[in-house]
């Protein structure tokens, strides 16, 4: 078969980038780590409220200088929804939500997941900046979709 | 003997009217293939900005 010269350039570049992008995928899964938001943990969506660490949401402090953030996302609000974090702290994020679907995301931050019923989805993140965050809904749930929000404030503590 | 000879004329017709020219086309091809790549990378530096 005759193929032309110029389709010999494209379909290596073509072919070329799938190599790029399984090369990047395998590096940042396999040598890096990286997960996606949900790697299947699984909570029962009826039992949130009596399941640790969703009985009691909030901050919570694990380490030195890390602390988790369980909040429980439900129609049409997520739980605390006024939340204050030390500048400088590593914050894992585990959501989960009591019924429907609802997004999770953190307005101008990478922070940005599902939050499926019968799953916790988590996310790290270093808060190095002090100033406000809000949390939005950004998976459509409902009626009161819109009014779905919370705060989130980076404060100067010692 | 007169038959084979009409059938060796075909083909050599058929040689000459090939290879169009696709300089348009490897152009808008790349032209896409930049406009893609660029659109990636900048997405990554948002990622990484956001970090
Ligand atoms: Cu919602």
């Amino acid at each position: 078969m005759h193929i032309h010269k110029y389709e010999k350039i494209w379909l290596f570049f073509g072919i070329g980038s799938l190599f790029v992008f399984l090369t990047i995928i395998g590096v940042s899964a396999f040598a890096q780590g990286n997960q996606p938001p949900s790697c299947l943990t699984t909570i029962d969506p009826e039992k949130v409220d009596e399941t640790p660490p969703f009985n009691k949401p909030g901050l919570v402090k694990t380490g030195d200088n890390e602390y988790q953030l369980n909040i429980v996302a439900s129609a049409f609000a997520y739980t605390p929804n006024q939340i204050e974090i030390p500048k400088g702290a590593k914050v894992t994020i585990n959501v989960t939500t009591k019924d429907v679907i609802h997004g999770f995301e953190m307005a101008g931050t990478n922070v940005n997941m599902m939050v499926e019923p019968g799953y916790v989805n988590s996310f790290t993140k270093t808060f190095n900046k002090t100033g406000q965050y809000t949390i939005v809904c950004n998976e459509y749930c409902g009626a009161g979709h819109h009014m779905m929000t919370a705060k989130v404030k980076v404060v100067n503590k010692q | 003997m007169a038959i084979p000879q009409l059938q060796n004329t075909k083909p050599k017709v058929k040689m000459t009217k090939e290879s169009p020219s696709l300089k348009g086309t490897l152009a808008s091809v790349f032209l896409l293939g930049f406009f893609l790549m660029f659109t990636w990378i900048s997405i990554y530096f948002l990622f990484l900005d956001r970090l």
